[in-house]
């Protein structure tokens, strides 16, 4: 069963790497880094259950916290950029701040 | 027997959905089945007896995350114009999974001819909120005051990059 928890695990981290670099919306780019963490959480609760151990599941614990808090980050972000350029293209947010060059 | 066949059926949806969240054009289509991925996770882990984690997982990540993903692209008022013209995207998509399946073939190999199963018998209480917590107010002390300093220092950042500098 831990072998394919973890083969599980690797399949879903290549699909948000994949979705991670071929994606130009950035609301889509956020979703594939918080797949990437929910794929390392799936892998790390599979070895705290095959090693009865809980640590992991601490680990993974704190993994959701700092989930929650890039994403208030991020949401922010969406609003101050998508209220100057108007727009979700990650091409477009080359320079932060408001200078349009 | 009857976990291997949810297992199996559990995977299939986490996969699908989130092939379906990585390829759809419009950002909410991807959020609704980003849902569909998390929950499918949420029970992957209850398969695995980890019960306080499931329940973490359904009200942090399916509950407040992705609510307020949906709260912030409703609120954009996003329209087809908005979006980025990816007139190349499935073929990006494409290109990007051929470079990256080597890569997860040999991790699968990997794991496939490795021996890490330990197979530890599990405790009475294994996974409930009473044995996480206290190993996290035992052990891991240190990491959780570093997360309470990043939530706070998030929640600062957060008010002060939507504030309208003028």
């Amino acid at each position: 069963m831990l072998k394919a928890y973890m083969i599980l695990s690797i399949l879903l981290f290549s699909i948000g790497v994949v979705g991670l670099i071929s994606r130009r919306n950035i609301i889509v780019i956020y979703m594939s880094i918080e797949l990437l963490l929910n794929a390392v959480n799936l892998s790390l609760i599979a070895i705290s259950a095959d090693m009865a151990d809980s640590s992991a599941q601490v680990m993974s614990l704190i993994i959701i916290a700092i989930a929650a808090s890039e994403a208030a980050l991020f949401m922010s972000l969406f609003v101050v950029l998508f209220r100057n350029r108007a727009s979700l293209d990650a091409n477009l947010f080359d320079i932060l701040g408001n200078k349009h060059a | 027997m009857q976990n291997e066949i949810l297992f199996a059926t559990l995977a299939l949806v986490a996969i699908v959905s989130s092939i379906v969240m990585i390829s759809a054009h419009r950002p909410i289509d991807s959020a609704l089945s980003f849902i569909v991925t998390l929950i499918s996770i949420a029970a992957l882990f209850a398969l695995v007896n980890a019960t306080f984690l499931f329940v973490v997982q359904i009200i942090i990540y399916a509950g407040a995350i992705l609510s307020l993903i949906l709260f912030i692209i409703m609120f954009l008022n996003i329209k087809d114009e908005n979006l980025p013209d990816e007139k190349y995207k499935n073929r990006w998509l494409l290109a990007t999974s051929i470079i990256i399946a080597p890569f997860s073939a040999i991790l699968i190999d990997l794991i496939m001819r490795s021996d890490i199963a330990v197979n530890g018998v599990a405790s009475e209480g294994f996974g409930t909120i009473k044995d996480v917590g206290l190993n996290l107010f035992s052990k891991w002390v240190l990491p959780f005051e570093l997360v309470s300093i990043l939530l706070l220092v998030a929640l600062v950042g957060a008010v002060t990059l939507s504030k309208r500098s003028e």
